[in-house]
């Protein structure tokens, strides 16, 4: 009896997937921060309530809950989601954390047709004339429709060379 | 009287050749949100909210609910031709929708639900018309403290019904009313959780989260491309239901209104709540309940009328009392506050014109998807055969713009960037995305009329029990929460909804 | 090693591109002085209060004829919260190129940036003002069920009784809020204070539902009120009646020396280019000046008082001044 329940304890414990750790003590840990500034912003002045009364309550809430959760997992683990396929999200957030700093130096259409060009062609594996026509009516057709149909302007390069050839 | 003169000033006012413009570019839109798979509605409104920043207030509005009930519709067409719901509400439709198109009646299919959807959004906007003047004048007994409590019941309520784990929805609420704190707080001004950055005065762009959260992390979370379905647009000579057809549907869009129109007004409550209980309801009493499932029209009619009943339904709450019923609405609300509006009791009184304009659209909205819908069919199929090669970069495309457009700038595609990541943890955690929008929008809401609350008692947390209204309403959000009835009751779909 | 040093090299030589890039653009912002405003391109003018209010209104008063004068879209934006602290922040951020212009009201504009403990990213140097509008008396009203009939009653009342009666602000140290306090310094009657950040419309809001007791705004908010007998006004803290409230005393009448206000008028970022601060200031002065927006501002309890944009900029600095001696009555004192 004594050592079957010292096997299931330790068991139980490490049945707890992983990510759904990290998700609990990345709640708590934010929970925590939020607690530490929202007493900085003070809670309560002369004035009335203060800046920080809501946050900390907010911070309480998500150190709480991140406990109950720690409690719950331990007791009854949750089945963890299904993975996700790595290579897309890295290559979706690379792609389009290069295009987000490469937009105001390249310009909209420049980069937006290189990322585009990496999507189509190298990723989806589109023809080369299906591809090119995809990106350039999503890089430079969409820049002119924005600019002139909707009066919004996307951002042109910030190198005079490119910038005078309309980029 | 009084309403029905205000009414017709709306129709004067939604009537103008650019809100006509408005409203039939949003059900369009609309229903191309609906259509593509990458991209569901909450992510879908807020994708367009850039677009319409430059319109005036009452054209943005209207193109904005105009692409709401338009999702509403989408939904459909791949549902009865492909046998994939385009959105979570028309899942059920499915069932009866692809089995008639294996025998070749697709066109009645999308035809009755068409009407359907026509019938159900007008008699519930019949109902928001009926409803606006009496609850509008319940504004000036709505102080700070009640505000704050009727904020409660509808946060509380999303909490109850959202997801499986009431922590989760907890936390999923606490960490939108975080983000929605960043920036120069509301009331003394001090900057709060800026980290230093200028940019991050003025509030991270909630649209920007919105589109990571929803949209960009429902693509990362994709698994696999899928092959390109093969689709076939109906005949056009298909699209006229029989005349049978017709009478076996009319008692089912009955019954569809009166569900839909009952749960819309229930905020937690998603339009596949309606759709099921709606398909439910016809299981339960149509004359021809043993062919459901086989193709019968009493299974597309139900379930599509009460979805569209529901969504113009949710909009009552969100009229009256500012209270967004659904993530959608509420991504409806953040673009009602972008443009100086704030729904609730008070458009009535402060903005009645732009109101009015708003609720006549919708009449004129619904009527324009019935218009449109049926007819362009065949467009809708083509753009169902873009293969995911090419839809996928082209959503990002979108998204990018949308972001960038927010205030010119490319930090918000760095925040796009980040809540997509942020998306995809919550939902690999199983954490539900509903409740965080809700709070998100009325974060800084709640927290300036809880501030305006203890400022009026003095720092004394009794005025929330004290004050009848506002104890009545806090007592609920308690019982909502805490009850255990609701918890065995709570509709099993609600659990599998990815709207939620 | 030799890859790092060539990168290093290749981004040296794009900084320098990029940063004679910046000087290209810049040069050409001069030139584009003279054909300010572009066509089509649209103008911002931020409101840093909710839609409703009598900032709001002056705006909207004013934006079809700054349309016509400028040639281009004039849209008003409402930027509320934090007692107008969030749309100064929004204007004086903006690009000073003349397409974003702002509301701006004081005290509320001049005092935020003089408290440390709002954290205001601007000064009294981030604006530049282009023209002022109004200049709105500040009143004390009460419900029109209130048993107090006149000031004395009710300033007596809240001296017996400190704190036993609510009153509106648009936000902490807005005018209202330093009204209330020059009450409290030269009176002893203490009233406490709710803030209403997004301004004057719901602060009225709360006032008419009854959540609060007093109304303390300015005279164009309560114009209509008393007309619907809404609510009672008891004081004008003017020196002299105002044309709108004949029969309300002012406070020196009732024997009280306040005086307080809200001054309003439009300012640009500080920076812009000359020619287009002239052409914004002409036309802000035609469209203040016009005889329709002048009689629609008196209907509303509005007495215009134009100042030009030099001289809004001296106002404005002897403003700084006066506000600083009373700040420390609107301050937290923890």
């Amino acid at each position: 009896m004594t050592t079957e329940s010292l096997i299931t304890k330790p068991e139980s414990a490490i049945r707890v997937a992983p990510s759904v750790l990290v998700g609990i003590g990345a709640f708590a840990a934010v929970g925590v921060y939020v607690l530490v500034g929202s007493v900085e912003l003070n809670l309560w002045t002369s004035l009335g309530p203060g800046p920080g009364l809501f946050p900390f309550a907010m911070g309480a809430v998500l150190v709480a809950m991140a406990v109950l959760w720690l409690v719950q997992e331990l007791r009854r683990p949750s089945e963890t989601a299904e993975g996700v396929d790595r290579g897309l999200v890295v290559a979706v957030v690379l792609s389009l954390t290069i295009l987000a700093a490469l937009m105001d130096l390249l310009g909209f259409q420049l980069s937006m047709f290189l990322f585009l060009m990496y999507h189509l062609r190298l990723r989806g594996r589109r023809s080369w004339v299906s591809s090119l026509i995809t990106a350039l009516a999503g890089s430079v057709g969409a820049f002119y429709a924005f600019n002139y149909g909707l009066n919004v302007t996307l951002p042109v390069s910030a190198f005079p060379l490119l910038n005078m050839i309309g980029l | 009287m009084d309403t029905l003169n205000e009414l017709m000033g709306g129709f004067a006012a939604a009537m103008t050749w650019q809100n006509l413009l408005f409203a039939f570019l949003g059900c369009l839109l609309g229903t191309i949100i609906g259509v593509l798979p990458g991209i569901g509605p909450v992510a879908g409104v807020a994708l367009l909210i850039p677009l319409t920043m430059n319109l005036d207030a009452t054209g943005a509005i209207i193109m904005l609910c105009a692409i709401f009930y338009g999702t509403a519709y989408g939904g459909t067409i791949t549902s009865v031709l492909l046998n994939t719901p385009g959105e979570a509400a028309s899942a059920i439709t499915t069932i009866d929708g692809y089995a008639m198109t294996k025998v070749g009646k697709a066109g009645a299919a999308l035809t009755i639900a068409a009407v359907g959807s026509f019938v159900g959004g007008t008699i519930a906007t019949i109902g928001l018309v009926a409803a606006a003047k009496p609850l509008g004048e319940l504004g000036l007994l709505v102080g700070p403290p009640e505000f704050f409590a009727l904020m409660v019941v509808g946060i509380s309520l999303l909490v109850a019904l959202a997801g499986k784990s009431m922590v989760k929805a907890v936390i999923s609420g606490a960490l939108g009313l975080l983000i929605a704190m960043v920036g120069i707080d509301p009331v003394a001004g001090a900057p709060r959780f800026t980290f230093g950055m200028d940019r991050l005065l003025d509030g991270v762009s909630f649209v920007a989260v919105i589109v990571g959260v929803f949209g960009l992390s429902e693509l990362l979370s994709h698994r696999k491309e899928t092959a390109t379905p093969t689709v076939h647009a109906p005949n056009m000579r298909a699209l006229l239901p029989t005349g049978k057809e017709w009478r076996r549907s009319a008692p089912a869009m009955a019954r569809g209104t009166g569900i839909g129109f009952g749960l819309g007004l229930i905020p937690g409550m998603t339009g596949s709540v309606s759709s099921l209980l709606a398909y439910g309801a016809e299981k339960k009493f149509s004359r021809h309940r043993s062919q459901l499932g086989k193709g019968a029209i009493e299974g597309v009619a139900g379930p599509e009328t009460a979805n569209n009943a529901h969504a113009n339904a949710a909009l009552i709450p969100l009229f009256t009392l500012g209270i967004p019923a659904s993530p959608t609405i509420a991504v409806l609300m953040g673009a009602f506050l972008q443009q100086g509006l704030t729904p609730g009791p008070t458009l009535f009184t402060e903005h009645s014109e732009i109101a009015w304009a708003i609720i006549a659209s919708l009449f004129i909205g619904n009527l324009l998807l019935l218009v449109l819908n049926v007819p362009l069919v065949g467009l809708w199929t083509s753009i169902l055969r873009v293969p995911s090669t090419i839809l996928t970069p082209l959503i990002l495309l979108f998204m990018v713009i949308g972001a960038y457009t927010i205030n010119f700038s490319v930090f918000d595609v760095f925040v796009m960037i980040g809540f997509g990541l942020l998306g995809l943890a919550l939902r690999h955690l199983d954490i539900p995305l509903a409740p965080m929008v809700l709070t998100l929008v009325l974060g800084p809401l709640m927290e300036r009329s809880l501030r305006e609350s203890l400022e009026i008692s003095q720092g004394d947390f009794g005025i929330f029990t004290s004050r009848p209204i506002s104890a009545v309403l806090i007592g609920l959000g308690i019982l909502i929460v805490f009850s255990p009835l609701l918890k065995f009751r709570k509709p099993k779909a609600l659990n599998e909804d990815p709207e939620t | 090693m030799i890859t790092r040093s060539r990168i290093a090299a290749a981004f040296a030589a794009a900084t320098l591109i990029a940063l004679t890039g910046c000087g290209a653009n810049a040069g050409a912002a001069n030139t584009a002085a003279d054909d300010f405003p572009k066509k089509g391109k649209s103008i911002d003018l931020v409101v840093a209060f909710a839609s409703g209010g009598a900032v709001d209104t002056a705006a909207r008063l004013i934006q079809p004829i700054l349309e016509k004068e400028l040639g281009t879209n004039v849209e008003v934006i409402n930027k509320p919260g934090a007692g107008g602290q969030i749309g100064y922040t929004q204007l004086t951020s903006a690009k000073p190129d003349g397409y974003t212009i702002a509301a701006t009201g004081s005290p509320s504009v001049v005092v935020s940036p003089l408290d440390p403990a709002r954290g205001a990213k601007y000064t009294r140097d981030s604006f530049q003002p282009l023209g002022r509008q109004v200049i709105d008396p500040a009143v004390i009203a009460v419900q029109p069920d209130s048993p107090y009939q006149t000031l004395k009653d009710l300033l007596e009342a809240a001296k017996a009784d400190p704190k036993s009666m609510t009153a509106s602000t648009t936000g902490l140290q807005t005018g209202e809020h330093f009204a209330m306090a020059q009450i409290q310094e030269a009176t002893g009657a203490e009233f406490a204070p709710v803030h209403f950040s997004e301004g004057a419309s719901q602060a009225t809001t709360a006032f008419l539902g009854k959540h609060v007791d007093i109304l303390v705004a300015n005279v164009s908010d309560v114009t209509d009120l008393t007309k619907q007998g809404k609510a009672r006004v008891l004081g004008v803290m003017t020196a002299e009646r105002s044309p709108s409230l004949p029969d309300v005393p002012t406070f020196k009448e009732s024997g009280y020396e306040v005086e307080a206000g809200t001054v309003r008028g439009y300012s640009a970022p500080a920076g812009l280019p000359d020619a287009v601060a002239k052409k914004l200031e002409a036309a802000i002065q035609k469209a203040i000046e016009d005889p329709s927006v002048v009689q629609k501002m008196n209907d509303l309890g509005l007495q215009t008082s134009y100042l030009t944009g030099e001289d809004y900029k001296q106002f404005w600095a002897g403003q700084e001044e006066d506000f600083k001696k009373v700040l420390p009555l609107v301050q937290k004192t923890d």
